[in-house]
Order: C-alpha cells, then structure tokens, then sequence
C-alpha cells in the first residue's frame, strides 16, 4: 500500500489550483471539489494525484479516498470518502471516480459495517463465482469497517 | 323536482371527483419532478462511463490484438437464442391512461414472438398492474417485483442486474430484453422493447471512437492515457459496470414515464369533469326553471278557475 505521487507536481504552494475531484455514483454526481492533493484507494494500493498528474485510467479497488487541502477550508483539512470499486479517470488536473457505492466519511459507522462484514460472512458461497463474489464483497465490507475505525 | 335533484346529486359528485383528480395531478407533477432530477443527476455516471469508454477506444483502439478492436468479453459475444429473459416494467398503480397497457400489449407481442420461436422464456415483471394483467393472460411469470415506487434505487437494481449477468455468464439465458417505456420528452414517451444483452460492444456505443482513425489519441486533447493494470482489464470491469447504468435508466426511465401519464391523465379527467360540471349545470337550470314555470302555470290555472 505504498503511496505514490508524481514528485515533479507534488503538492506545494507554487502548485496554484490543484486539482479537481469528481465522485459520481449511478444515482448522482455526490462530489464535485477543487483540492491540493487526492489519494485513491486503486487495486493495488494506495495513489496519490497531485496537480499535473500523467493522465491515466485505473481500476479501483474498496477503499478511502482522501481530499486534502479543499477550496474553502484548511490546507490540510482531509475529507474522507469510501469507494467501493468502480474507476478513476485522471487527466488534465480532474481526476473523476466512478463507482457504484460511495460513502462519505460523516457517514461512517463502524457499529453497522461491522454489522454488514458479519452478515456476509454468515451467508454460505458455494461456487467458484459465488465464492469470489463473497470475498469481493467481505473485502470491501472489511476496507469500510478499517476506515469508520480508523475515523473513531 | 326528482330530475333536478338528481342532476345536482350527480354533479355535486362529478366536482368531488375533480377535486380527487385535481389532487392527484399535483402530486404527480411534484414527484415527476423528483423523478426527472434524480433521471438528470444519473445521467452524469452514463456519459462519464461513456467518456473513458470513448478515451481507451482512443488511446488502445490501434493496438492490434491488445486494443479494444480485437477485445473480446462474455457479454459481448452473441450466442443463438436458445432461452431468453424478458423484464417488464410496469407501475403498481393505476390511473396512469395508457401506460401500462402499452408496456403489457408490447410484452405480449415480445413474449409472443419468443414462444413462436419456441424459445426458452424466463419472464421477470415489475408493477402490480403488469403482473395481474400478464397473470390474467395466463403468462407465467418466473420472478414479480412490486418494490419499485417512483424513487427507483440503484441498491434496489443492482441484485437483480447481477443475477441476470450470472445467469448470462453461467449459460442460463442467451439474452435479456427489458420492455419499458422509454422517456424522451415530457410530450413524447413510448413502450420500447431494449436489448441489454449481449452488450453492443464499445465501437458500436455510439460513440466517437468508432469513426475515429486508429491514432485519434490527439482528439481527446492529445493525451495518452496509461492504464492500471491494463485496458482490457478495465474494460472488463466497465462492461457490466454499463450493463448496470442501462438497467438502471431503465428502471428510472420507466418513473419518470409512470408519473407524466398520470400527470396527463389526471389533467385530462380534470378537464373532463369540468366539462361535465358545466353541461350538468345547464342542464339542471333548465330543469329547474321548466319546473318553477309548471307550478306558476299551475297557480295561474287555480287563479282563472277561482274567477270563474
């Protein structure tokens, strides 16, 4: 789960805007923000996008997506979103997520996720398919219960 | 005096029943409303899933065997009919004109056209008024839904759009036709048969891609996308991800239809008792009037008899 940023455009005071962050989900559009610096939860761990980013598209993997330094509020203020799955699309300084479940971090609650891992975990798989989908499911339930703890 | 009571009896009832249809306009129009912005806030997802389909096309498209030209996906691929699944989207409630009966007469002909061909049919509805218009045909019906209101989910979708795409995988059904009414206008809605799968694959999405040259990277501001972990890798995962957007426009497509025809009917039956309202007022005047002048008549008889 290392963290990778570009180093050329890391986020600096001289980075101007920084870059803007999309999170659409099929229900609606749930974020459209300016920030310093994005991280993405992709399949292989933890990427970081700073303003000038090489364009690129990936696969996501359940996870936090972290905003830090928003228009409007402290430079190091961090808003925290939960993805589970889906794409990111980065690419002139906008870097778009679609996915299909999104939760933001006021949202988070470890009681309930906890609550949701137990529940899938009960429910017998029996298949290559249906086994790899409980285990798709138990991660990205068990990534929401580590982010509502870690926020605790 | 009978008639002229009768008359205003009955239009006392006709302005009653305006009021109920007058009500239900309102809120078919307020929830039309919710239901159309909840339609535009889903578009966003459509166009930029879309838009990065359009974006590796573009960049991977000129690959060869690795780009999305010789790409190749289980949902893609198109197989002979031998068992079909058919959706069919209809409301719970009535009072709708013809919205449902368009949805049922174009499921019948679809359903019709499969048995013909004496192909396997799983046959899924939605909305109490199709299953009790198709169970009145005698169609069996393998799953009923009656869940779906006028605020469609997309958690509510999902289950039934991953058990199709297992169903697809593993063999079981050869192709999906979703029959709805499709939302093109406020003026202009109509029951359309959709085929979701097997998927059109990303060439033929309509997209510019498909008449772009194999080198069009510099149509999309000259960037070259890199991908993680591979194109073909994400189009995989994009391809059911869109299967999931389609059906779900669908079921939101199918609202918003559901609440502009109860609208215009509404509007329609309010107009109509109006009309109604009106002519049984003239008509319970005259009778009210003929029957003042009998009985003045009437006095003006006794009168002359008591002259004499």
């Amino acid at each position: 789960m290392a963290e990778t940023k570009n180093p050329t455009n890391a986020n600096s005071p001289t980075t101007g805007k920084g870059v803007r962050c999309v999170i659409t989900t099929p229900e609606a559009t749930v974020l459209d923000t300016q920030a310093q610096f994005v991280s993405l939860p992709l399949f292989d761990g933890q990427r970081g996008i700073g303003r000038g980013h090489a364009p690129f598209i990936g696969r996501l993997g359940a996870g936090e997506v972290r905003i830090t330094g928003e228009r409007g509020g402290a430079a190091d203020a961090v808003r925290r979103s939960f993805v589970e799955g889906g794409f990111v699309e980065v690419g002139q300084d906008t870097v778009t997520i679609i996915t299909q479940r999104s939760v933001p971090g006021e949202k988070f609650d470890a009681t309930s996720a906890r609550a949701d891992l137990e529940k899938i975990r009960s429910v017998p798989a029996r298949g290559d398919d249906a086994i790899e989908s409980r285990m798709r499911s138990e991660e990205a339930a068990r990534s929401l219960v580590r982010a509502a703890e870690r926020r605790n | 005096m009978a008639k002229a009571r009768a008359l205003d009896r009955r239009r006392k009832s006709v302005k009653n029943i305006r009021k109920i249809t007058r009500t239900m306009e309102l809120i078919a129009t307020a929830r039309f409303k919710k239901a159309m912005d909840r339609s535009v806030a889903s578009r966003d997802y459509t166009t930029r899933l879309a838009k990065m389909l359009e974006n590796i096309a573009a960049t991977s498209g000129g690959d060869g065997e690795s780009g999305v030209a010789g790409f190749s996906h289980p949902l893609l691929e198109i197989r002979p009919t031998k068992r079909t699944a058919v959706l069919v989207l209809t409301g719970n409630r009535g009072l709708c004109g013809g919205y449902n009966s368009n949805v049922v007469r174009q499921s019948l002909a679809i359903l019709g056209q499969w048995k013909g061909e004496q192909v396997g049919m799983h046959t899924a509805v939605s909305g109490k008024r199709g299953i009790s218009a198709l169970k009145f045909r005698g169609i069996e019906m393998d799953e009923r839904y009656t869940q779906f209101e006028d605020k469609p989910e997309f958690d509510q979708v999902a289950p039934i759009g991953r058990a199709y795409l297992e169903a697809y995988a593993a063999g079981e059904i050869d192709r999906l036709d979703v029959v709805y009414t499709k939302f093109h206008t406020i003026a202009r809605q109509a029951a359309v048969t959709e085929t979701l799968l097997p998927l059109k694959p990303p060439e033929a999405s309509g997209s510019p891609a498909d008449t772009k040259p194999a080198h069009a990277t510099s149509a999309i501001g000259g960037q070259d996308y890199d991908f993680y972990p591979s194109a073909e890798s994400i189009l995989e995962e994009i391809l059911p991800a869109s299967f999931m957007a389609r059906l779900f426009k669908c079921f939101l497509d199918s609202a918003v239809s559901e609440q502009v025809a109860r609208m215009v009917a509404m509007k329609a039956a309010s107009e109509n008792a109006g009309g109604l309202i009106k002519d049984l007022s003239r008509r319970y005047n005259r009778a009210r009037q003929s029957q003042i002048t009998g009985e003045i008549m009437e006095i003006l008889g006794g009168v002359e008899a008591l002259k004499k």
